[in-house]
């Protein structure tokens, strides 16, 4: 959410004319237009709002009318609760985007009792809040007319139900078209890649593959004069058989050591919890707000962190493990840990209009504290990066650096070195110190207990 | 039709079709569940509550 130049309104917020976000002294603000004023009250009087933030669905926030408004179209101005990480679909392990689909059904059941109805049903409206996938856009709600067809409908299939298909289907790591198509997974494209076999599921037959079939035969047709109604049970059958479609895609990692991450470590049991110690003592006596853990794996070490109370971003590249990490945060209700998908040696980049309406991994931070345990030696030696840019790399990732140093005689990198050359003379502890110092003051460097391996507290220059 | 007002996405001409006809059929499924649990009702026998799914998804 790049601020536009000479004005606070957010470049993520411009498609739907109901009002927008905008910044002001570092506080977010989202703007109703008067166009908007009557559903905003309805949403607010019919208890609907009240209900949807109590389940946990809808974004809380604040009327804020002495902030004065960005324009004559203004017809009030709200303070939404802000969200500590903004993270997009193509980050979200296989429960997440299932969870946020699940959420927005929810939603959308219930403002059917309350004579409203989802105008959007975008997978970047949901964003994990405490934990849990929850709607942000507070102006995502209109009337319901008795008749009228879910506006909506096609959105929700690319956003949600394609990609949760083909994840499931088909191969788990097809959530990345979401990267390149942001308007969802196009229909006709799921259609072709899903499996023959999917076509016996009502469900994925209908909403998939007849669908795309129908939007390529009825392409740019004026349907708008045709006559045609949609009664309201119409409407709940359509929103029940989305919810039991998806309720039916299932993912379990296969081939990976799914649960058994830290049994395939190579250290001892001492070294893990003299690592534990330390990452625990030096989180605490930091307190950051907002912690990164780069190469989190299943999330041991967030927790860890996350006992000093600082919010902690999970990252790791496998989707297994942060399938794994996501359900642990939803089966323990843990708030604080928000697992994501990233490959650090291709992070996400900013995308959209003029790049700038999803931001890039390193533009929602820095981070006040940036871990990266056993993480360095896939980065200077599976990916060949140099040291000195490793350093620069964390550097702008976060203030404090909390780094573990994996040295060649360890074998997970005689592993990594057994299909090639030695090409890295550099690669050892004193070149790690000399190359990070250009960036870094060293702070504390203690040797793990019955392992070679160094664990630094470093803060940026 | 003349509704959505304020709709800003573009519903798309052929999953416009599409959802109409699809939930017209789905629809007779709900009417169907509704008569349905309404006869079992006189029956004695207790259908799930309204908010059943509420208190699902709210969990």
């Amino acid at each position: 959410m790049t601020n536009r130049p000479n004005s606070g309104q957010l470049s993520a917020s411009f498609r739907d004319p109901s009002g927008f976000l905008f910044s002001r002294d570092g506080v977010l603000y989202r703007q109703i237009n008067r166009v908007y004023a009557g559903e905003y009250t309805r949403l607010m009087d019919s208890g609907l709002y009240e209900r949807l933030v109590r389940a946990g669905l809808l974004i809380p926030h604040t009327e804020a009318n002495q902030i004065s408004s960005e324009s004559e179209s203004s017809f009030k101005v709200i303070q939404p609760e802000r969200v500590k990480f903004v993270s997009y679909p193509y980050e979200w392990s296989f429960s997440q985007l299932k969870d946020a689909a699940l959420a927005t059904l929810s939603i959308q059941k219930r403002a059917l009792k309350a004579g409203m109805s989802l105008k959007d049903a975008s997978a970047y409206n949901i964003q994990f809040v405490r934990g849990k996938a929850t709607l942000i856009d507070t102006l995502s709600f209109e009337t319901y007319k008795e008749g009228q067809p879910w506006v909506a409908y096609k959105q929700f299939c690319q956003h949600f139900l394609a990609p949760l298909a083909l994840m499931a289907l088909k191969d788990i790591r097809l959530n990345q078209l979401l990267r390149v198509y942001i308007d969802g997974v196009p229909l006709d494209l799921a259609s072709e890649l899903l499996p023959t076999r999917t076509k016996l599921s009502f469900g994925l037959l209908t909403h998939i593959h007849i669908h795309a079939g129908a939007q390529k035969r009825y392409a740019g047709q004026d349907v708008k004069s045709r006559r045609g109604s949609m009664s309201k049970q119409a409407m709940v059958g359509l929103i029940e058989s989305l919810e039991a479609t998806i309720r039916k895609l299932k993912w379990k990692p296969a081939g990976t050591e799914w649960g058994n991450y830290y049994d395939i470590t190579n250290y001892s049991d001492l070294a893990f919890e003299h690592k534990k110690q330390l990452v625990g003592e030096w989180t605490k006596k930091l307190q950051p707000h907002l912690a990164w853990d780069l190469g989190a794996n299943n999330g041991v070490f967030s927790r860890v962190a996350g006992e000093s109370g600082a919010n902690v971003v999970s990252f790791d590249i496998d989707p297994a493990a942060v399938e794994q990490n996501y359900r642990q945060v939803r089966s323990a209700k843990e708030e604080n840990i928000l697992p994501l998908l990233l490959d650090l040696t291709n992070p996400s980049p900013s995308i959209g209009w003029a790049n700038r309406e999803r931001e890039s991994f390193g533009g929602r931070g820095p981070a006040d504290l940036v871990l990266a345990l056993a993480v360095i030696h896939h980065l200077a030696i599976s990916n060949n990066v140099p040291l000195p840019q490793t350093a620069e790399f964390f550097a702008e990732a976060g203030k404090w650096l909390l780094i573990e140093f994996v040295p060649k005689s360890d074998s997970q990198v005689r592993r990594l070195l057994a299909s090639r050359a030695d090409i890295f003379p550099d690669y050892s502890r004193d070149g790690l110190e000399a190359a990070y110092r250009e960036k870094f003051n060293i702070r504390e460097a203690v040797e793990l207990r019955e392992s070679e391996r160094v664990l630094y507290l470093m803060e940026r220059k | 039709m003349h509704f959505m007002p304020l709709a800003y996405l573009d519903p798309g001409s052929g999953s416009f079709l599409v959802q109409l006809a699809i939930a017209a059929l789905l629809g007779l499924g709900v009417a169907f569940r509704a008569s349905w649990s309404k006869i079992k009702g006189w029956f004695g026998v207790k259908s799930k509550s309204d908010d059943e799914d509420d208190d699902e998804s709210a969990k």
